[in-house]
């Protein structure tokens, strides 16, 4: 029988022929892992356990439910059986379906003679690394703790710091052949009910083959897939996720991925940092402006430059016009080309210092930093000047790190403005782009709020950031129907005036 | 994103990136432009036509260079020959000095001034100077320290320099809209060029002296710098316009009154020499000033136009000896320095007063004031407000207690 | 429905507005009115100022839009006729701050023998712009508010020492003849006002809109005859010569500096709500072909219009003075009957409401 006809026959029930299960799922599972182990009750009456090697608990099973049944008359009912058993986790199959997904999750089936259904023993064990601090979000103050691959200890994480009734999770199944589990986690009451019904039917309607990573299901959320911008945010970490929640976002947790996706969107909470809460909000609020200001320099600084070589030399102050043009006196690119060739050029760098194996590192920064600056410098290829552009341009993009790709692209389209149609071709670029940014939603949340729409409320936690007392209801934008964060009332009378007197 | 806007996005990035790449509609970039940091305008030998000189920033390191077009019909013409000559378009957002030989002044220097304010490309914030020679010598002029000589000049006329009274500062806006206002006069610094002591030629830069290849035929270089000696400049004299024209030059205690008087400037130093026990002693004192105004009023018939100005003065120094006692106080002055102060400060004032009677040229802009204050009456006296008016002057200098 | 708040039209007058009489009209007023240019501007401000008030008032007793006013009491051809009207008109009066613009951008933005090259994707980002409808125009005026209010505040600012304000004396000098041809031959820049009509029934009428939109537009209002008198005290006799005027009143502060015109980078920040604003009347224009052709795709008049507009600018690239001359000196009536008389005789129509209009629903 060949696979396509097994696949048929899979919606079938299962048999009370123990030899006519085995061979049903095996005629499914032909794959070498799957292994069948046959053992027998005290009255001699035929079992087998199907299971995946590697993501099954062998011992488990050998403990929990070969050596017992061995040991004991056969069960005559499912029920029985699972009583007999006494798995923690446990639950019974009547279809060859249902055995073969368990199976392939890591829960072994037990087949018994004469019982015409299967149980399913849950010893799943993956290898899961441990959890630690995400690589991209590292927290000088804070926690440390991370998502890793594994869902359930995902929503372990959450629930571990979300501990009310109204915390939600609903699990849906993405992808064909992956069958990847997609948690959607929120709080009833908080998050918006509409775009909860909207995610789950979005990523319901998902028909792909497999989802090896959340950013598959982020672009089948996004309503703008071919859109530069994000339209989905992303966090590695479990208390910038509940924050989000409470705030009145929803959390989608992907199997397999350690980054979960949160809706709706704002381009302002990329500018926001954890470490932002845990500080003074003088320091949070200078952190941010730096953000803002770095994104601006990363995003104007290679163009202003360039357009004011070709177009307005107004704008280089006197001295600096005189470094400029003696830098560039001799060189062979036009102005735009040799910025368009260094940021390549640092394209490149940023490409191959991701991807490059870590011993070869330091050859690569002095082939970077030498060769390519100070040689090329010396080649007459690129000035010394037009170097510290494209290195303080690539540097400040990074401070904001979820926005780094789209910079890049930005950046680069900003050149080309720049280069092609002059100084005003960068402020028409900016019109154009922020025509698209107003006018583009994130599940009934605008992507530039609280700036456009203005929403004065949640100005309070956008390019500053007030205290926490400030900051006592949920932002507005989301409009959630439990609009309280922080109850005033209960802060102690009269603490500032308290704190005079001790001084 | 639909087909229809993935085309016109695929246009749109096919035209930017032709135009990027090509790079060559018209433009003019950095590396075909010279920096022109000042222009120098003479009467030329040729009757009717007028001589260019343009001061052009060298890269980093290397001295200005200089060049020159003769016997143009406008300044325009005479831009457009720089180009023309050098290959190199010069470009003037960065000219911030604009110099007028002394001979050019003769005529209504409007007439060659108005291509700064016509054109949109140089910016009427520039300084404007009457040179005591010719404006294409003082642009040759060798800096003391090595910079720019428009830089040096600019320095000079710069708005430090004004607030100390020792420079008359105008620019081409100021010097402007005197000139299209009823008063239709202005005044401007006079640049004239000291020589200082010989320098070691070693400690020359080289390339100063080499020949300006761009110039053409008509170049010449940074000046000075073969000759191994250095030039400083010094602007405390004033000259007056009246309808564009030159008239009448105010000397440097003069500039120092008018300034006092008149512009921004708030705190001077000034000598002023008393008789003590028969003998002429000078004291240089620090002038503060509290409030200075210029009120015109017509009496009987009469304007009569008011400086009333109050002054706070400090002894910085005397040219006599002094016991300690005296110097322990020397920020209090006595009462016969500041009488004589203000004798002399009315004396220089009644002397500019008198340049303005005979020169025609309204430095205190008493007919903009009379057209302001009463317009009715602007036409009755504003042709005789000059000479008619009786000048009262409420001066009073006052120490610090 | 295409939405726009209240909030986001109060901004439209107090940031956005502002910056369209910055460029040229001071110049104009300058050469017209003189030292009492800030009569002719405050005479101006004040019947558009009684304009919006009458449209506030209609919007206070209607929660219609004009076009169904028009509809209830015209019926619905004669409706599609006023938008037709309406339509050319307002296509009609974004050609000279077109052109102004363009003036604008080619002489500051750029040093050495700019072309209308330069200029031209201002279409493209225009007929994005009324793809998005009054949303657009309303986000747009969020954005404005704040680069409008850093950008000018600083180049008043930048300006205010060099400022001598003895140069508007005397006080009606110029004669109230040149007073009144300042304020008629102004009237090109204060076409403002027929903005809200289009938006009536487009927002929520709230408690106090009326005193908020008036507020909005007094504060507009003001900073025009600030950087007015700050602009004349400037230049006093020499104002007339200063077209771009927005460009030229800080440069005296800062050429000087070590930083040079940093003075430059907030006239580019106020050239994005000039952007903006510029595309308002092209973006109401499609908004009127929208109403009369119901089924339209936007995309389509908004090309067209922009097709026009760029064709315009194309021939008339060295006209701007005839076509000033001709809109300012010529054509005044056609604004005057358009922004002023048509507002006040929108009071006249029948503003029952017929149980097929429901009321305004929420934005955002």
């Amino acid at each position: 029988m060949d696979k396509e006809q097994a696949k048929n026959e899979s919606g079938k029930k299962l048999s009370k022929s123990l030899k006519k299960n085995i061979k049903a799922i095996k005629d499914i599972l032909t794959a070498q892992d799957i292994l069948v182990y046959e053992f027998q009750t005290q009255d001699g009456v035929g079992c087998a356990a199907i299971y995946a090697d590697g993501i099954t608990d062998k011992e488990l099973l050998g403990q929990l439910a070969a050596k017992p049944l061995s040991l004991s008359p056969a069960p005559k009912t499912a029920e029985e059986a699972e009583r007999l058993l006494l798995f923690p986790e446990s639950k019974q199959a009547e279809d060859v379906d249902t055995a073969v997904a368990e199976i392939l999750a890591g829960n072994p089936a037990l087949l018994i003679d004469t019982i015409e259904k299967a149980l399913i023993l849950g010893t799943k064990k993956v290898a899961l690394r441990a959890i630690s601090e995400p690589q991209t979000a590292i927290t000088v103050k804070g926690p440390r703790e991370g998502f890793i691959e594994d869902v359930k200890t995902n929503m372990s994480l959450i629930r571990k710091r979300l501990k009310t009734p109204s915390l939600q999770f609903e699990t849906e199944e993405a992808g064909r052949k992956s069958k990847t589990a997609v948690c959607i986690a929120y709080l009833e009451g908080i998050a918006d009910a509409e775009a909860v019904e909207e995610v789950k039917r979005r990523i319901r309607a998902v028909d792909i083959d497999g989802v090896p990573d959340s950013s598959y299901i982020a672009k089948f959320l996004a309503k703008k897939p071919y859109s530069l911008f994000k339209q989905v945010g992303t966090t590695e970490k479990p208390d910038i996720l509940c924050a989000k929640m409470l705030e009145g976002r929803i959390g989608i947790l992907c199997d397999g991925s350690p980054i979960a996706l949160t809706l709706p969107y704002m381009l302002s909470e990329d500018f926001q940092s954890s470490q932002d809460y845990f500080v003074s909000p003088y320091r949070a609020t200078v952190s941010r402006i730096l953000r803002w200001l770095a994104v601006l320099i990363a995003l104007f600084l290679p163009a202003f430059y360039v357009a004011a070589q070709l177009f307005k030399l107004q704008i280089l102050p006197f001295g600096l016009l005189l470094t400029v043009s003696g830098g560039i006196k001799d060189l062979a690119l036009s102005p735009s080309l040799e910025m368009l060739f260094l940021l390549i050029i640092l394209e490149i760098l940023v490409e191959a210092s991701v991807r490059m194996p870590k011993y070869v590192a330091l050859a690569l920064s002095v082939i970077g930093a030498l060769v390519l600056g100070d040689t090329a410098v010396k080649a007459g290829l690129v000035s010394s000047s037009a170097i510290i552009i494209v290195a303080l341009s690539g540097i400040s993009a990074y401070t904001v790190p979820d926005l780094t790709g789209t910079l890049s692209v930005m950046r680069i389209a900003y050149l080309i403005a720049a280069g092609s149609i002059g100084t005003y071709g960068i402020v028409l670029l900016t019109a154009l782009i922020l025509y698209y940014l107003i006018t583009s939603d994130s599940y009934g949340t605008p992507l530039l709020a609280p700036f456009s729409p203005l929403i004065k409320k949640d100005l309070r936690d956008s390019v500053f950031k007030t205290d926490i007392y400030a900051l006592n209801t949920r932002p507005a934008v989301f409009r959630p129907k439990n609009k309280t964060r922080l109850k005033v009332k209960n802060r102690p009378e009269n603490e500032g005036a308290e704190e005079t007197k001790q001084g | 994103m639909n087909k229809f806007w993935t085309r016109i996005f695929l246009i749109a990035a096919a035209i930017l990136l032709l135009l990027f790449f090509s790079n060559d509609f018209g433009l003019i970039n950095i590396q075909q432009t010279t920096v022109v940091t000042a222009i120098g305008i003479d009467r030329s030998e040729e009757e009717g036509k007028i001589d260019v000189s343009a001061q052009i920033a060298m890269p980093e390191g290397k001295k200005a260079s200089s060049v020159l077009v003769q016997g143009a019909e406008t300044v325009g013409e005479a831009i457009a020959e720089f180009n023309a000559k050098t290959g190199w378009y010069p470009t003037l957002v960065h000219c911030k000095l604009v110099l007028i030989g002394a001979e050019a002044t003769g005529e209504d220097v409007f007439s060659s001034l108005d291509y700064f304010l016509r054109s949109e490309f140089v910016e009427d914030s520039c300084l404007v100077a009457v040179c005591e020679k010719t404006a294409a010598e003082t642009l040759q002029a060798d800096s003391p320290i090595g910079e720019l000589t428009s830089t040096a000049i600019a320095k000079v006329l710069s708005s430090q320099a004004q607030k100390t009274g020792q420079v008359s500062v105008c620019n081409l806006r100021d010097f402007a809209k005197g000139y299209f206002s009823v008063s239709e006069s202005g005044f401007l610094p006079l640049v004239s060029i000291k020589k200082e002591a010989e320098e070691a030629s070693s400690g020359k830069d080289s390339s100063q002296s080499g020949s300006d290849s761009q110039s053409g035929g008509s170049s010449s270089q940074s000046g000075g710098g073969g000759q191994g000696s250095s030039d400083v400049f010094d602007a405390s004299q004033t000259v007056l316009f009246y309808r564009g024209k030159r008239t009448e030059t105010l000397d440097a205690d003069e500039t120092l009154a008018f300034n006092l008087a008149d512009t921004d400037t708030d705190l001077a130093y000034g000598d002023v020499s008393v008789y003590e026990n028969g003998n002429k002693v000078t004291y240089n004192l620090k002038i503060k000033i509290g409030k200075k105004a210029q009120k015109l009023k017509i009496e009987d018939g009469v304007p009569v136009f008011t400086f009333q100005i109050r002054a706070k003065a400090q002894i910085t120094d005397a040219d006599r000896s002094a016991d300690i006692v005296e110097i322990a106080k020397t920020a209090i002055v006595p009462e016969r320095v500041l009488r004589a102060a203000e004798e002399k400060f009315k004396a220089e004032l009644d002397g500019i007063m008198e340049k303005t009677r005979s020169s025609g040229c309204d430095l205190f802009r008493m007919k903009q004031k009379l057209y302001r204050s009463r317009p009715k009456d602007f036409e009755t006296y504003k042709d005789g407000l000059l000479t008619n008016a009786r000048v009262l002057y409420d001066i009073r200098f006052d120490t610090l207690r | 429905m295409d939405k726009i708040k209240l909030r986001q039209i109060c901004f439209l007058f107090a940031a956005m507005m502002p910056l369209t009489k910055l460029i040229v009209y001071p110049a104009m007023l300058a050469y017209h009115a003189k030292n009492d240019l800030l009569f002719s501007a405050s005479a101006n401000f004040l019947l558009e100022g009684t304009v919006i008030a009458a449209v506030m008032f209609l919007a206070s007793r209607t929660r219609l839009t004009f076009y169904d006013l028009l509809q209830n009491t015209f019926g619905t051809i004669a409706a599609k006729i006023v938008y037709g009207a309406f339509a050319l008109f307002f296509l009609f009066s974004a050609l000279l701050p077109l052109l102004e613009q363009k003036g604008f951008v080619l002489q500051v933005f750029y040093e050495n023998v700019p072309s209308f090259l330069s200029f031209a994707p201002f279409f493209a980002v225009c007929v994005f712009a009324c793809v998005k409808g009054f949303k657009g125009i309303g986000r747009a005026a969020d954005i404005a508010l704040p680069v409008t209010a850093v950008s000018l505040a600083v180049i008043l600012l930048l300006a205010f020492p060099e400022a001598e304000f003895s140069e508007l004396l005397p006080v009606g000098g110029a004669g109230v003849k040149n007073i009144f041809t300042g304020s008629l031959y102004g009237l090109n820049w204060f076409t403002d006002c027929l903005y809200p009509l289009f938006f009536l029934g487009h927002f929520e009428y709230e408690k106090h809109a009326a005193k908020k939109v008036l507020l909005s537009y007094a504060a507009g209002a003001a900073a025009v005859l600030l950087f007015l008198a700050v602009f004349y005290g400037i230049f006093g006799d020499i104002a007339l010569r200063q077209i771009n005027a927005l460009a030229q009143i800080s440069k005296y502060t800062t050429s000087f500096t070590s930083l040079g015109r940093i003075d430059l980078l907030f006239i580019f920040a106020a050239a994005l709500p000039l952007v903006f604003y510029l595309c308002v009347p092209v973006q109401m224009c499609v908004h009127c072909v929208k109403k009369v052709f119901e089924k339209c795709n936007p995309i389509i008049p908004a090309a067209i219009a922009n097709a026009m507009l760029l064709t315009a600018g194309v021939f008339l690239k060295y006209s701007f003075f005839e076509v000033q001359i001709l809109f300012t000196q010529k054509l005044w009536w056609v604004f005057a009957f358009f922004a002023y008389a048509a507002p006040f005789l929108c009071l006249f129509l029948r503003r029952k409401e017929s149980g097929r209009f429901e009321g305004v629903k929420r934005d955002e």
